[in-house]
């Protein structure tokens, strides 16, 4: 058809007339060849995503695995029943001192620790008390501040294991801790059970005595801190310069320099709230608020870019719509601008503090990898931080530690699935129907 | 012309007597950037008649009623020169507050653009921002007016609680015209209103133009030269920029002066 129309067209000066088009054959072999290859390459392309997937589950089922595997006995520990025989032991100490104010200072005064070697020397042999934790001897004297009448009589108390001993229970450990292990299950003065030390305490250097739950309320208190501040600041930038600032040399500058933090090596942040927040701010070493700082300058960029992006996505034709009616340019931001771009927002600041919240190396810069041996007691206490005290666990030497910080990873994991869940759930809500 | 518009023109095309001038535009220039959008417009909006604004795209008609309300404001770019007065006051004086302008000179536009609220809601909100409702039942009783006046009671009556959003397109466009209603207007602006909807939609909001014609000044952008023989008392044809005719409605589509005016009605451009 083409051919007969070009040739209808008088041939203007040398211009030769074009030749003749030939029809297409859509049912030749040439063209089922390559209908076919077209098909086959399709098909080639789903299997290499379907591959990709595959093969990212299967990384993930395998992390998953081995973190569960390993880290699912940390939250138990072996315990020894271990026979005080009070009233013939060496201990010194008066019943009636512990019910008044001096009691503490009883505690202090009085051997329990010798008292304790004692009783498992006599219990479980010579060298019986390396059977058992080296803060065998807390249990007993929390055990004697709860009841100061077992000082009377012989008591059963049950005390954390030596770290050999409690791996020999979970099966992995060296034959001599296995037998031994096998013999004081033999005399039924063994039990494992949900270690509730691991949930409640802090760093220590004896893997039984360990404790987690410093280094999550640490990590708690400095996210706290990371939102309250880089949330507010981070949409209300991302606010004023979507919809107040002017387009100019300068916004154009800002926005460069906020795409680049965004990129900038976290450790980077760290050395800044070195620089800026400790040593000229004179704030706390190893503090959640400096810690919540550092990581808020980092989170910051995200939220901000996302947010952007999220307002830019409103439609134009709402904002119109509300001028229309008369609404002032706050009430068209707060009213509509920002709940419709709530969802968006959100789902930067999720991806920011997952981010902030599995951030190591600038909070070593500002000293939070100190060996921090209570939980902390506010923002201005000395705290470690989830993964940091990963790091340092992993860092030991003793073998209870491998269990600890797999224990450790399972925490920071369900924290971080927590946080997000809480942040999508508040997505879907704020996310509205066209 | 067809004889169906000029019967339309028949029909419709009483002037009203009384004329009372609600807007004045007086040597309006509109630039953006450099570019001149709109040049030297003189243009009188009254009380009682329906104005339209016809021309080819691009003419400049729809940036000349941004003008009105200040619409244009929200675009950095955009200059305007002249002076436009509602009730003999100049609205782009130091004195006049934006905000107050814009609720009293409301405005529809081309895409029906209800907020993703329930339709209730929609209305409801021009009035609570303006405080024009202290307690629930006046608020109630605004709602159920405005959506009266738009022609959309009976149809959502029962589901006030539905998102303004899953209406259909005329319906949405009646939601809209109650939004602006709503805040009690002196004037309504209305942009190419018919333009996404169906002839059944059309005329319906063609009907809600005719009832609310006389209680607001009404000046509508159009497309459409039927729609505005149909619907206005006052027709200003645009081109290129410049107003190039403005006066009666029958005048403009049986009489007109300019050459260029007659070329665009029967249809040789635009």
């Amino acid at each position: 058809m083409n051919s007969t129309l070009v040739a209808g067209v008088p041939a203007t000066g040398a211009e030769p007339p074009a030749p003749a088009r030939t029809p297409t054959d859509w049912r030749g072999a040439k063209m089922q060849g390559s209908i076919r290859r077209r098909y086959a390459a399709e098909r080639r392309f789903r299997l290499l995503g379907l591959g990709a997937v595959l093969l990212s589950a299967g990384f993930l089922v395998f992390l998953l695995w081995t973190m569960v595997g390993n880290g699912a006995r940390g939250f138990t520990q072996t315990e020894l029943r271990l026979d005080v025989d009070f009233p013939a032991s060496t201990l010194m100490i008066d019943p009636a001192a512990l019910a008044g104010p001096g009691k503490d200072a009883a505690l202090a005064g009085a051997d329990i620790e010798g008292a304790t070697t004692a009783a498992a020397t006599a219990a479980f042999g010579t060298d019986g008390e390396r059977l058992l934790s080296d803060g065998a001897w807390l249990t007993v004297r929390d055990a004697i501040a709860a009841d100061p009448t077992i000082l009377r009589r012989k008591a059963q108390i049950w005390v954390p294991a030596a770290t050999n001993i409690d791996l020999a229970a979970k099966g992995d450990a060296a034959p001599e801790d296995e037998a031994a292990y096998a013999r004081l299950d033999k005399a039924g003065v063994t039990k494992t059970g949900l270690n509730l030390t691991f949930l409640k305490n802090a760093d220590s250097t004896d893997p039984t005595l360990v404790g987690v739950w410093g280094a999550l309320k640490g990590s708690l208190l400095t996210m706290f801190v990371t939102i309250v501040l880089a949330f507010p600041v981070g949409v209300l930038s991302a606010l004023y310069l979507e919809e107040y600032a002017p387009r100019n040399r300068w916004t154009d500058l800002i926005e460069v320099s906020i795409n680049n933090l965004a990129a900038v090596p976290s450790i980077i942040f760290g050395l800044l709230g070195l620089a800026v927040f400790l040593n000229f701010m004179d704030m706390p070493r190893s503090a959640p608020i400096v810690g919540g700082l550092t990581l808020a300058l980092m989170t910051m960029p995200v939220i901000v870019i996302a947010g952007r992006n999220a307002i830019k996505s409103v439609p134009p034709s709402i904002r119109d719509a509300a001028l229309g009616i008369g609404a002032s340019r706050v009430q068209v931001v707060f009213h509509h601008v920002l709940p419709l771009a709530l969802p968006g927002i959100l789902t930067g600041t999720i991806i920011g503090m997952a981010r902030a919240l599995g951030e190591t190396a600038p909070l070593l810069m500002i000293g939070m990898r100190a060996f921090i041996a209570s939980p902390p007691g506010g923002l201005t206490e000395p705290a470690t931080v989830l993964p940091v005290q990963i790091f340092l666990w992993s860092d030991e030497v003793s073998r209870g530690f491998v269990e600890k910080t797999s224990a450790a990873i399972i925490v920071l994991l369900v924290f971080l699935m927590l946080m997000n869940g809480i942040a999508i759930y508040l997505r879907n809500r704020f996310e509205r129907r066209w | 012309m067809t004889t169906d518009t000029l019967n339309d023109l028949a029909a419709h095309q009483q002037v009203a007597p009384v004329e009372t001038l609600k807007m004045t535009a007086r040597g309006v220039n509109v630039f953006y950037g450099a570019k001149q959008a709109i040049n030297n417009v003189s243009i009188d909006v009254t009380q009682e008649n329906v104005t339209a604004f016809i021309g080819p795209s691009g003419c400049g008609k729809s940036t000349f009623l941004r003008t009105l309300n200040r619409m244009n404001d929200t675009v950095s770019s955009a200059r305007v020169e002249g002076e436009i007065t509602l009730d003999g006051e100049n609205i782009y004086a130091a004195s006049m507050d934006v905000v107050q302008l814009r609720a009293r000179v409301g405005m529809v536009f081309q895409k029906p653009n209800p907020f993703p609220k329930s339709i209730y809601e929609n209305v409801a909100y021009g009035p609570r921002i303006h405080g024009l409702a202290s307690a629930k039942n006046d608020m109630d009783r605004i709602v159920e007016q405005s959506l009266r006046r738009a022609g959309l009671w009976d149809e959502v009556k029962d589901r006030l609680t539905d998102s303004g959003t899953a209406l259909s397109g005329g319906q949405q466009q009646r939601l809209c015209i109650a939004r602006a209603i709503a805040v009690d207007p002196e004037v309504i602006l209305m942009d190419e209103p018919c333009s996404a909807l169906d002839p059944i939609a059309t005329a319906k909001i063609e009907e809600l133009i005719h009832e609310l014609r006389g209680r607001y000044a009404i000046v509508i952008v159009t497309h459409n030269m039927q729609q505005a023989a149909r619907v206005s008392q006052r027709t200003a044809f645009f081109h290129l920029g410049t107003l190039v005719e403005y006066g009666d409605t029958s005048d403009i589509f049986t009489n007109p002066r300019e050459t260029r005016t007659k070329d665009y009605i029967t249809g040789r451009y635009g």
